[in-house]
């Protein structure tokens, strides 16, 4: 065969090529993976400190960015108190901790990975939907209404599909919601875009006719 | 199958463990089949099994068992290719066996857990226990070590065979990628308050497996199908091998950034995912053009005799160079560009790309392998495809094929309505939910899911009897 | 505009390689190709040699 003297058909040149390939793709995935470790440790811009539970979130558009950023305001209680460093982080602790043991991920998506049976959770704190459903479970504050739906969601149905009752204890229920405070203190380069921005439709029942 | 558990013509026992690999595989297909029915319908009637069997069981046993059947299989594959290529038996096989039961009946104990107690207080006990909450990895902590500790057993058996026997190309891509493949799974196994990092090294592990190290050992079990069933050319397959690696690992790796767009991670992976992982389909062209192009160049070598030995076995080798392309080259490029996937990340669209990807990547391919264990049991010459195994590659294909299309009009759905039009968040989602054409593909998931699961009836029934009928035909 | 301001929240070696349209992915493609070229001409010189 005359081809056979062709460096497209010899193996050596094919092996070695992947060789370099892949081992030049390991360095840089490692290289790149410090960068990263460095930017999203927690108490950093990306991923804030747990303590951020005391704080005020907001979710607003960056002119710079391009996109919506997390906004971290003035202080505001939380369950009725400023947390602590060494409480906010044991509370983070547990909050994570609860959302493994019960499997939220295989119903919600987190950061937009997980399951699609459920809404998104990487911004529930700050879902409008609350304001509605404060004085549907008989809470005064935010943080209440979401423990209050977490420990008995069978109990508040607003859509067909229900959330079942994980026997969620209070405890746990508060641990979740700083959790969830947490997690929308992420900055996610925009993602979700636009969140909940169709909420003005659904409080004109559903049109921008009227 | 089951008939040849103890007298067989295969003449080695690794071999024979790879068949013991084989039929716990299928049954936890079968498992994982009944498991996905389940979660369909209670995405059309939500109080099916509610605070019985939820959703989050149903579904978290139907990705587990998808995850565990393909090792299984891939585990099966591996012995039964062992001495095939290196000659001789796998030098630790009474270890080897000892493993596959230990592991058996750690899956056995996992699953019965996840079955009857699903859930645990909010404690590391429960993370130790009973399950760690983490999509497609959600085995306890005990349960993980147990695992390593087989694989070890497995890479001991494979790697000393491999060092004491005759060296193949083919082996020796195999060896060095199960190395990574194994290794892989420690990144999945540490727990952190922090859901970036959490999901950072998730990623890790399910990216790095399904479209590097997996992807790789099907170019690999491929090389090796077609040597064994149409006496394709080693140097050729070979050197296809080689390009394969190059190029799966050369824009897989990197391409792991199309999951670093939106979980915390910096910006600049918004362009290296796109930018490589967008790269990811050639290699699956290539190794779909290698495929036919190996099929058609044999199918005229040989005369009037027909070239192909294992015909079940050869028609899902293609039907995987084709779902291959398709499910994961096509439909993950589909959604890989951040552009795109800001609205499309976490929507049904991205089930549609799981399920036709992980299906045509790498369930065909693996039961490919089983006929081939099979045909090496009862000693067949020359298997051809009965009317049960046209049946079970026709409706299996054609059920999954139909599920990825009201899938994907599901996704476009909730992509536009929920995601575009309504910028996400709780009421947005039970919009787009409440649609008739979300509810419609939901629907029609179903049917083709069930479609698929008579296939699958027959795809047993084949396996179990075809060898049989072979060899009275011949 | 081929190269925009820093925008992301962390200055670093790769955001700032991110700065254009294709910048950091096209310098490393560039650099995980050229070294191929290399091989290439290596192994041709070789199989002459053996001819
Ligand atoms: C079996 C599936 C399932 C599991 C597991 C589950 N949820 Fe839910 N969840 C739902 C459903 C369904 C809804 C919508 C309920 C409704 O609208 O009435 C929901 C609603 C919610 C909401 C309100 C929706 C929003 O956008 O803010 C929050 C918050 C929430 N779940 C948190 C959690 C947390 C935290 C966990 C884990 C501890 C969890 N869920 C586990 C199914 C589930
Ligand atoms: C055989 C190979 C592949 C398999 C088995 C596979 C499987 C999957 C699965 C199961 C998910 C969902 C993960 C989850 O539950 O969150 C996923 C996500 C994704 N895949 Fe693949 N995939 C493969 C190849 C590819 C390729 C080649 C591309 C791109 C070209 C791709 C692009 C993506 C993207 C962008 C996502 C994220 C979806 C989202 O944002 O929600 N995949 N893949
Ligand atoms: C009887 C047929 C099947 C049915 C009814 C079915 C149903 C389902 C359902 C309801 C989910 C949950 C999706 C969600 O979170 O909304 C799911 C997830 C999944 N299934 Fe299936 N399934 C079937 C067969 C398969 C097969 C054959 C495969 C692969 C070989 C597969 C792989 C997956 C994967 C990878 C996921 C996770 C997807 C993701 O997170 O994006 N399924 N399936
Ligand atoms: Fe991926």
């Amino acid at each position: 065969m005359a081809k056979s003297h062709s460096v497209w058909t010899s193996i050596r040149f094919w092996r070695q090529s992947a060789a370099w390939v892949t081992g030049f793709a390991v360095v840089l995935l490692i290289l790149l993976t410090f960068d990263t470790m460095r930017q999203i440790k927690m108490g950093g811009k990306r991923v804030p400190s747990p303590s951020v539970i005391n704080n005020h979130i907001d979710y607003k558009y960056s002119k710079k960015r391009g996109h919506e950023v997390p906004v971290i305001g003035d202080k505001e209680p939380f369950f009725g108190k400023q947390w602590s460093d060494e409480e906010a982080a044991a509370l983070l602790h547990k909050g994570k901790l609860t959302s493994q043991a019960k499997n939220c991920m295989n119903c919600h998506t987190l950061l937009g990975n997980g399951a699609y049976y459920a809404p998104d959770l990487t911004k529930a704190w700050l879902d409008p939907k609350w304001k509605q459903m404060m004085p549907m479970v008989g809470a005064k504050t935010k943080e209440e209404a979401i423990a209050k739906f977490l420990q008995h969601p069978e109990m508040y149905p607003t859509h067909e599909r229900r959330m079942p009752n994980l026997k969620i204890t209070p405890d746990e229920a508060k641990a979740l919601v700083a959790f969830l405070k947490h997690m929308s203190a992420i900055d996610t380069n925009g993602f979700p875009r636009g969140f909940s921005k169709g909420v003005k439709e659904f409080e004109a029942g559903g049109t921008y006719a009227h | 199958m089951l008939t040849s558990i103890k007298n067989n013509n295969l003449q080695f026992e690794s071999q024979k463990l790879g068949l013991m690999y084989f039929r716990v595989a299928l049954i936890l297909f079968g498992a994982q089949l009944l498991m996905g029915l389940i979660a369909a319908i209670q995405f059309m009637y939500p109080e099916f099994l509610y605070g019985l069997f939820d959703f989050s069981v149903a579904r978290m046993v139907h990705i587990n068992a998808l995850v565990v059947w393909m090792l299984y299989a891939m585990i099966g594959a591996v012995y039964y290719m062992l001495p095939d290529e290196t000659g001789i038996e796998a030098v630790g096989i009474g270890l080897g066996k000892l493993a596959f039961w230990v592991l058996t009946a750690a899956v056995t104990v996992v699953v019965l857990v996840y079955i009857f107690i699903q859930i645990g207080p909010g404690k590391e006990s429960t993370i130790w226990f009973i399950n760690e909450g983490r999509e497609y990895i959600e085995a306890p902590r005990w349960a993980d070590i147990g695992i390593v500790v087989v694989v070890l057993i497995f890479y001991y058996n494979v790697f000393f065979t491999f060092m004491k026997g005759k060296k193949t190309g083919v082996m020796t891509v195999m060896v060095a990628n199960l190395l990574a493949l194994a290794g892989l799974y420690l990144a999945g196994m540490f727990f952190t308050d922090n859901i970036s990092m959490d999901q950072y090294w998730w990623w890790w592990v399910i990216h790095l497996w399904v479209e590097a190290t997996w992807e790789v050992f099907v170019g690999t079990l491929a090389a090796y199908a077609l040597i064994k069933i149409i006496d394709a050319k080693r140097e050729i397959v070979e050197m296809w091998l080689w390009i394969e690696v190059l190029m799966l690992f050369g824009s897989g790796i990197l391409g792991l950034g199309h999951h670093y767009f939106w979980i915390g991670t910096p910006e600049y992976w918004w362009e290296i995912g796109a930018l490589f992982s967008a790269l990811e389909p050639v290699p699956l062209v290539a190794m779909f053009v290698h495929v036919l192009y190996d099929w058609g160049k044999e199918q005229g070598a040989h005369g009037d005799r027909p070239a192909i030995k294992n015909g079940p076995a050869m028609a899902w080798i293609v039907t995987n160079a084709f779902g291959n392309f398709l499910g994961a080259g096509i439909w993950g490029f589909f959604h890989t560009l951040p552009q795109v996937n800001i609205y499309t990340h976490g929507t049904q669209f991205t089930a549609a790309h799981g399920h036709l990807a992980f299906f045509g990547a790498y369930a065909t391919i693996l039961i490919g392998m089983m006929y081939l264990g099979v045909q090496g049991a009862y000693g067949v010459e020359r298997m051809k495809a009965t009317f049960k195994s046209k049946m079970a590659i026709f409706l299996i294909t054609f059920g999954v094929l139909g599920m990825t299309v009201a899938l994907t009009i599901a996704g476009y759905e909730q992509v536009l309505v929920e995601r575009a039009e309504l910028g996400g968040g709780w009421d947005a989602f039970f919009t787009a939910q409440a649609l008739p054409w979300m509810k419609q593909a939901m629907t029609w998931r179903t049917i083709m899911g069930v479609v698929t699961f008579i296939g699958f009836v027959y795809l047993v029934l084949d396996l179990l009897t075809i060898g049989k009928e072979s060899q009275k035909n011949s | 505009m081929l190269f925009e301001p820093f925008t992301d929240v962390y200055p670093s070696f790769w955001g700032w390689l991110n700065q254009g349209p294709l910048t950091l992915t096209l310098f490393l493609h560039t650099v995980i190709v050229l070294p191929m070229f290399w091989l290439y001409f290596k192994e041709k010189k070789r199989l002459e040699q053996e001819k």
